[in-house]
């Protein structure tokens, strides 16, 4: 009996303190690919809705409205597996190092953003976000009607008459 | 292996003895912090992806591996050599919470629980998956039928795990960690897994259904199986040693959850839809 609490006891004081004063200090630091809040970048998404597809949780969701497409995530839902994240190809979703994600407004789990999509010219129907077509290197040859780009190097010079 | 040494700190804690709870979690947080660093989250892996897994264990992870595998060892032992003769501890152990083999078996109890009761099951040597096969895997039994037993096979098991992570260690091949699987998966297909938990086999069921998704899935937790035998479990025994029975067998009731009401007046029994408890919810906190 006096033994074993001898031997309790001796655990006990060759390991002091391990806690740290959270949250009244700093907290331990998480390591590196720690997957956190999600942060999702509007300027690089380009509305694929890969992320939307692959969310065990079912969280993002999209709604197309005429020339918009609103995405939604309901973070309140999210399992932190960044799955989203892994699929994305323009990498827009971000698992950030974010793990103090209690809160008493529903707001702060909840992310929206617009994407606006360009018509297609015959049919008039969404086809593309602005954000895709912008990062395609013809984009300056898109004036206008005489739409010509496919022929045109893309060195073209800068100001140069496209569909010339 | 952190299972388990979480379950003997939540069992010191039921039976009062505060320092093992102290002492078994600060053991097991290098293993936490291991799993945040190899997976991304300390639980919630969220590894296993149809093909494979998603990530692979860094290369310069595998030495602070090894010694956290050797210090949690070291410091395991420690732990059992010193509550191996409290005498506390084991006046409120020892022939607590008796289940014969008779019973286990009776009852179809799983996991530690059977095996503290002598009967030897385990799926991993039973029908080995993964790499049991090549890495074998002894299966820890005890004879005392009492909490004790259930407290010293989890302590064997846990060190019996170190030795197979170290082995997988040791072979594991290097190969592609995930299959790359591009045609869609067939709706209508039936697939049925059962693996070893800490706390017994469990096992899941699912039919595919349209888009690669899943039709059906049934999750049957080792918890609501072992639940089965706490009444004869704890059927005369004193009220204060009802709670460390029912933690002996480690439940996790977020695996069990099941839901009936009882009106203690009437003794009426009732059962709630998910619709009904939707609605439920709203009304109460969303008043609505
Ligand atoms: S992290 Fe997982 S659960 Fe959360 S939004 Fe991304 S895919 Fe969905
Ligand atoms: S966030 Fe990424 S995956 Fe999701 S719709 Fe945008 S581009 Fe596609």
């Amino acid at each position: 009996m006096i033994v074993s609490k001898l031997k309790e006891a001796k655990i006990c004081f060759s390991n002091l303190r391990v806690t740290l004063p959270y949250p009244f200090g700093p907290g331990a630091e998480v390591g590196e690919g720690f997957r956190g809040k999600l942060k999702v970048d509007a300027e690089k998404c380009v509305g694929c809705g890969g992320c939307a597809n692959v969310c065990p949780s079912r969280l993002i969701r999209f709604y197309d409205d005429g020339e918009q497409t609103r995405m939604e995530f309901i973070l309140d839902r999210c399992t932190y597996c960044g799955r989203c994240a892994e699929v994305c190809p323009e990498n827009a979703i971000t698992m950030t190092q974010t793990f103090e994600t209690a809160t008493n407004d529903k707001t702060d789990l909840y992310i929206e953003q617009e994407l606006y999509m360009l018509t297609c010219k015959r049919c008039g129907r969404c086809f593309e976000t602005n954000n895709a077509i912008d990062r395609i290197p013809t984009q300056r040859m898109r004036r206008g009607r005489n739409f010509v780009g496919a022929s045109m190097p893309h060195g073209a010079p800068e100001g140069g008459e496209p569909g010339k | 292996m952190q299972s388990h040494l979480l379950w003997l700190g939540i069992a010191g804690h039921i039976i009062g003895f505060d320092t093992v709870l102290m002492q078994a979690w600060r053991i097991r947080e290098p293993v936490m912090w291991l799993c945040e660093k190899i997976t991304g989250n300390r639980k919630l892996l969220g590894m296993n992806l149809i093909g494979g897994v998603r990530r692979d264990i860094p290369a310069e992870i595998h030495d602070e591996l090894l010694q956290v595998l050797a210090r949690v060892e070291k410091e395991t032992k420690q732990v059992i050599n010193a509550i191996a003769d409290d005498t506390t501890l084991r006046a409120r152990c020892v022939d607590v919470g008796v289940l014969t083999p008779q019973q286990v078996i009776a009852y179809a109890l799983l996991g530690p629980t059977a095996r503290a009761s002598g009967v030897g099951i385990d799926i991993r040597v039973d029908h080995p998956y993964a790499a049991y096969q090549e890495l074998g895997c002894e299966v820890m039994v005890e004879n005392g039928s009492d909490i004790w037993s259930r407290v010293l096979v989890r302590m064997r098991e846990t060190l019996e795990a170190i030795r197979i992570i170290r082995d997988a260690l040791r072979f594991m091949p290097s190969s592609p960690i995930i299959a790359d699987i591009r045609e869609p998966i067939p709706p209508g297909k039936v697939g049925l897994s059962s693996v070893e938990a800490p706390r017994g086999e469990t096992h899941h069921f699912v039919i595919t259904g349209e888009d690669s998704r899943p039709y059906r899935w049934k999750a049957r937790a080792p918890t609501f199986q072992n639940l089965q035998g706490i009444p004869v479990m704890v059927a005369g025994e004193y009220i204060a040693d009802v709670p460390i029975g029912l933690g002996s067998m480690d439940p996790c009731f977020s695996c069990t959850e099941r839901l009936e009401t009882v009106d203690v007046r009437t003794g009426q029994v009732r059962v709630y839809s998910k619709k009904e408890l939707v609605e439920l919810y709203r009304r109460r906190y969303e008043g609505k």
